[in-house]
């Protein structure tokens, strides 16, 4: 039913843009620094958001649109930038093994960090570094928190005075810089037995431009100035920001063609070339760190598969080259992204630790040849096969995505072409992604031959390097929580992960990392399909946007302005 | 006629039991489960996974969770939403005033633009109204509102713009009556538009066989005029059926209108419905079809006690 719905709803848009007369041929900016024309103080900005924040509360959320709305109201102790660099935010600096703020002690790790003096909540209150053990102990203690990376790896936290806080790492914990990337107030939660049944999970209370000054389910979350705010009275330039809840990605477009709303979180690629024909709107293409990819299983297609089973056809490096070489990256690029994203080289492309050597390109000829010599000989009804073995595979993905289901048309028809018989076997999403093995994820259990799917690394790769490519890491009925689907198996690239993993040398990480990309991909276990873009939309009224590879649009919401 | 009643709302008990364990059971057994959000996550462990198993009481076996939450539900303790933590007797409060607002009004230019309609095509049966109101209500009634609504969308909002394209009111403007009425105009006219057919063909329907009757011929003969005629005899008993559907329609002025609701983004009981069934909020989910299905009995039982009430000739027992 959602599906057809969507369906429909998709064709009726393209009928709408079609109608609508815009001449076409306007401008289509992407990714442009701030804008050069002073700011305007005032106004109100409205923001459709196709997905709802159940709650705003950082702890309890699981959902990417909570940080759109929480990037006005909620501040870490620091942030990104879109070079990939850690810049303080409410710390005077980010604390390192150069400033002397980071101090590793065999296999732990002590960071100490300062908080700019003056900075208060919205309400008034000092922000102190009490605040930060605060932070800490919420995460630890609240049972319904909805991870604890990082913060389980903390052993203690020191406050030798009101502003300093030293946080003792029981691990090298690399990623430190943006552990504490949302503060809670110690002051307004310490007396709550269970913050859920609070009203802090609809209007937290931060130390950001803007606080949350209503929240009505359904419809909108309204954001007003903070008062309180260590910009202040220069910034933030708006008023209001409003983020209005539309309810599927399609109404959200047609409200910002309309002019009913400023600005729209999140389109797909597929609608950017409706959207470059309004010249009153502004696309914002950003890179981001999100890749789409295509596993092969070498193991055997089976329930809790034996990692170290070899697969009747994929379990044949010259099959998985050739694949490679069949799948026409560029062609679904220009075809089915309008352009909008690029070959993909690795599981990092983005960062201080990208590895962007590409694999080799298209050549059926190649493949084709490979095959051959590998002794893969086409039969009668032109599939190859090798003692006794079929090459006939299944290729899994979420069903109902209109894209993926569109890239496996295509790669049907190329593999076909080399002899290579492919089935569709397409689940939703909520079992083929849910990463468990009591809900029959094929991934974890081994039940599938090729699969695509998209993964975004964040800024420290080791949290995706680590538990997707390392050996340990794969999931078997005993232990059902790693990440390795292809069940990878290298000696050198877990010797780099393991190094690269226990130094907070940025360099010999990289290398480190570099090492274990590149065996991935002598492997020929992954194809990097397509790096991901984040495509944003607004009215070109609305300026002081800024791209950032690492943080949602909002970002840097406190520089946003309405031009008269 | 008490006992009538006690002895029906007796009866609705098992059922409304049966009906909440079925329920209990599609909802944890559609795949996904309320944890598959947190599931994309590459930080979600499984330690976390366990740990929000336990704190959600999923954990638990089957029985147990399906025991507990009736326990609590009889004693109006609903339990709270796994998504937004919020309890469901608030969150269905919140969205309850919009649905009704929404239901309300198209509940009632259904029945101002139905009777009327319904009423002259029965009397003026086979002429060109006639034929051209049955030809439109049945394409009406034949459309479905998701279709209907966006094609209202495009036309009036997109086209003409005439019409804000969804939303209960403007954001961030202050209370304006006009604003407000101009947001309710689509998804009343997709509602009502689709809805005054049924109506429309059972009250002809009902008006035909009327006019039909002995009593109404004696009464022509006795030289009433067509307007009593119409009004005093055929409606009047006509009407019978009409409540009986009126009835039946109340339910929805709670559960509100699942698609249409989601198409105008109207923050009512549908959305919330909707939006719960996409995350396997249980809690939320179970408060509502628990909700709803006894309102759906309990306006069977005032359908037909109401019949009894107009027609002397029914009589309960």
């Amino acid at each position: 039913m959602a599906r057809k719905l969507f369906v429909i709803l998709a064709a009726l848009s393209l009928v709408a843009s079609a109608c609508a007369s815009t001449p076409p041929g306007s401008t289509q900016a992407t990714a442009t620094a701030a804008a050069s024309e002073a700011p305007v103080k005032g106004g109100t900005a409205i923001v459709a958001i196709w997905q709802e924040p159940t709650t705003l509360a950082a702890h309890y959320a699981n959902q990417t649109v909570t940080d759109i709305v929480n990037n006005g109201v909620l501040e870490g102790l620091a942030e990104t930038t879109t070079d990939g660099q850690y810049v303080p935010n409410l710390a005077k600096s980010v604390p390192s093994v150069g400033n002397g703020g980071a101090v590793v002690k065999g296999t732990k790790l002590d960071v100490t960090w300062e908080l700019k003096p003056g900075i208060k909540w919205s309400d008034g209150t000092p922000l102190t570094s009490a605040d930060i053990k605060y932070t800490w102990e919420i995460w630890m203690k609240d049972p319904k928190v909805n991870n604890r990376t990082g913060f389980s790896e903390i052993e203690s936290i020191d406050t030798p005075n009101e502003l300093t806080a030293v946080v003792h790492y029981k691990s090298i914990y690399a990623p430190y810089p943006l552990n504490f990337s949302s503060l809670m107030p110690k002051h307004l939660l310490e007396k709550e037995a269970d913050i859920s049944k609070t009203d802090y999970v609809r209007r937290p209370l931060g130390t950001g431009p803007y606080k949350v000054t209503e929240f009505k389910p359904g419809d909108s979350i309204t954001l007003e100035k903070n008062p309180n705010y260590r910009g202040a009275p220069d910034k933030p330039y708006l008023d209001k920001i409003i983020f209005r809840s539309v309810p599927t990605s399609e109404v959200a477009l047609a409200q910002v063609k309309a002019g009913e709303v400023h600005a729209m979180w999140n389109v797909t690629e597929s609608q950017t070339p409706e959207l470059e024909k309004e010249s009153s709107l502004v696309i914002q293409a950003v890179p981001g760190p999100s890749v789409e990819r295509m596993e092969l299983n070498t193991a055997i297609n089976r329930e809790n598969t034996d990692p170290n089973s070899v697969h009747p056809v994929l379990g044949d490096i010259e099959v998985r080259k050739a694949l490679l070489y069949a799948t026409p990256k560029q062609q679904l690029i220009d075809k089915l992204l309008f352009g909008k994203g690029k070959p993909g080289t690795s599981p990092v492309s983005q960062g201080w630790a990208a590895y962007r050597e590409p694999q080799e390109g298209y050549d059926p000829a190649k493949a084709n040849a490979t095959l051959d010599r590998a002794g893969w000989v086409k039969g009668s009804d032109g599939i190859r096969s090798k003692g006794g073995a079929r090459a006939s595979l299944t290729l899994a993905t979420t069903s109902g995505n209109q894209l993926r289901e569109r890239v496996q048309q295509v790669l049907i028809d190329e593999y076909k072409s080399i002899g290579i018989e492919v089935k569709i076997q397409n689940q939703p999403s909520a079992v083929i992604l849910s990463g468990s093995c009591a809900a029959k994820d094929p991934r974890k259990l081994g039940t599938f031959d090729m699969l695509i799917y998209a993964s975004s690394p964040g800024i420290d790769p080791h949290s995706t390097i680590f538990p997707r490519y390392h050996s340990k890491n794969i999931p078997t009925q005993a232990d059902c929580s790693g990440q390795n689907y292809t069940r990878f198996k290298d000696p050198i690239a877990d010797k780099a992960i393991e190094e690269a993993g226990a130094t907070l040398d940025q360099d010999k990480r990289k290398t480190a990392y570099a090492t274990a990309m590149k065996q991935l991909n002598a492997a020929y276990v992954i194809i990097w399909l397509y790096d991901r873009q984040d495509i944003d939309v607004r009215n070109a009224k609305l300026s002081g946007w800024q791209a950032n590879t690492w943080q949602r649009v909002t970002w840097n919401v406190e520089d946003w302005f309405l031009k008269k | 006629m008490g006992r009538y009643v006690i002895r029906r709302l007796l009866q609705a008990l098992p059922l409304l039991f049966a009906i909440s364990v079925v329920s209990f059971a599609i909802l944890k057994f559609t795949p996904g489960g309320p944890l598959a959000a947190y599931e994309g996550n590459p930080d979600f462990t499984e330690a976390d996974r366990l740990r929000l198993e336990n704190a959600f009481g999923l954990d638990q076996p089957l029985p147990v969770q399906y025991a507990n939450w009736i326990g609590a539900f009889i004693r109006l303790d609903w339990g709270y939403s796994f998504a937004s933590h919020q309890p469901v007797l608030g969150l269905i409060g919140e969205r309850l005033p919009n649905t009704l607002y929404l239901m309300g009004t198209v509940f009632l230019v259904v029945l101002l633009i139905a009777i009327p309609i319904g009423v002259l095509t029965a009397s003026k049966q086979y002429s060109v109204f006639d034929h051209v109101i049955t030809g439109t209500t049945f394409a009406f009634l034949s459309t479905p509102t998701f279709w209907l609504g966006l094609l209202l969308i495009i036309l009036f909002g997109l086209q003409l713009r005439w019409l804000p394209l969804g939303g209960m009111a403007t954001p961030g403007a202050d209370f304006d009556l006009a604003d407000r009425a101009k947001h309710l105009v689509l998804p009343v006219m997709t509602l009502a538009l689709v809805q005054v057919g049924g109506h429309v063909r059972y009250l002809r329907a009902s008006m035909l066989e009327t006019i039909g009757q002995d009593y109404m011929r004696t009464a022509r003969a006795k030289g009433l005029s067509e307007r009593v005629l119409t009004m005093r005899h055929a409606f009047k008993n006509a009407a019978i059926p009409l409540v009986t559907i009126v009835a039946l329609d109340l339910p929805e002025l709670f559960v509100g209108a699942l698609v249409t609701e989601q198409i105008f983004g109207w923050p009512g009981m549908g959305r919330l419905f909707w939006d719960a069934a996409t995350r396997s909020d249980y809690p939320v989910l179970q408060g509502i079809l628990a909700v709803s299905s006894g309102l759906i009995i309990l306006a069977n039982l005032v359908a037909d006690v109401l019949y009894g009430y107009l027609d002397p000739r029914i009589r309960y027992s």
